[in-house]
């Protein structure tokens, strides 16, 4: 692991197009600030930890039998418009 | 075009049908263009997000009003310019399914719903933040028409 240390106002580049800027330290809390393209996803690293694990277990825990799920109580609102033919 | 899925065989996907994740989902970086077939028989309650990318990766994804009445998620400022969402009426949200194998209990990913804007054929899994939402939230059983014994894991009960 690479280890900087900054103060406020000071960036770390990643790579030519992400910037992380520390914009305030306050007690044991650091505000960083996120300069990332469009494609390069940013989260908080316990929550992105979580979400994979999910997605992996989630990918992995259905087949094509579909015959248990449960009827919603309500009607399905927003659903997606009609497929195009 | 022709996509080859693992769940449905060969499949017709028009253009205007395929959906850009230009970061894919966590976990699954590198898929970037899914499609949605519907669930037979489930009346647009249950889709499945196929991916173009990997025969083999599909997620069976749920509307969440069905199942989460008063769930409201208030999605960033990030995340809506990341989606160019500028009407919240082309935003279509599924939530990812989990089956338990073990008890047969069905979640739902409420933390991190998939959020598709309908207008721009764009879509990303987004994190709900200071919403205190689970992400395995339970789907009632089927046996529990009425629900009663559900759940209600929207966000507006206070964060603890």
């Amino acid at each position: 692991m690479l280890v900087l240390t900054r103060r406020e106002n000071q960036s770390i580049m990643i790579g030519d197009s992400i910037v992380v800027t520390v914009l305030e330290i306050r007690g044991d809390q650091v505000r960083l600030g996120i300069r990332a393209p469009r494609d390069v996803p940013v989260h908080r690293e316990e929550i992105y930890a979580e979400l994979q694990r999910e997605n992996r277990a989630a990918a992995a825990s259905v087949s094509e039998d579909v015959g248990f799920l449960p009827k919603p109580k309500a009607a399905a609102e927003r659903r997606p418009r009609p497929q195009p033919e | 075009m022709e996509v080859v899925t693992d769940r449905f065989g060969e499949l017709e996907v028009t253009d205007d049908q395929v959906l850009s994740f230009p970061e894919g989902v966590p976990g699954f970086n590198d898929a970037h263009e899914f499609f949605l077939v519907p669930v037979p028989d489930s009346d647009g309650a249950f889709w499945w997000l196929q991916s173009i990318d990997h025969p083999h990766l599909a997620f069976l994804t749920a509307v969440p009003w069905g199942f989460f009445e008063d769930y409201e998620p208030e999605l960033s400022e990030t995340d809506q310019d990341a989606l160019g969402l500028d009407d919240p009426d082309d935003a279509l949200v599924l939530t990812v399914l989990t089956v338990h194998r073990d008890d047969r209990k069905v979640t739902a990913n409420l933390l991190g719903p998939v959020v598709i804007n309908q207008a721009t054929r764009t879509g990303r899994q987004v994190v709900l933040m200071d919403q205190d939402l689970p992400v395995q939230a339970p789907l009632p059983a089927p046996e529990d028409g009425a629900g009663e014994d559900a759940p209600n894991d929207a966000g507006d009960d206070p964060a603890e």
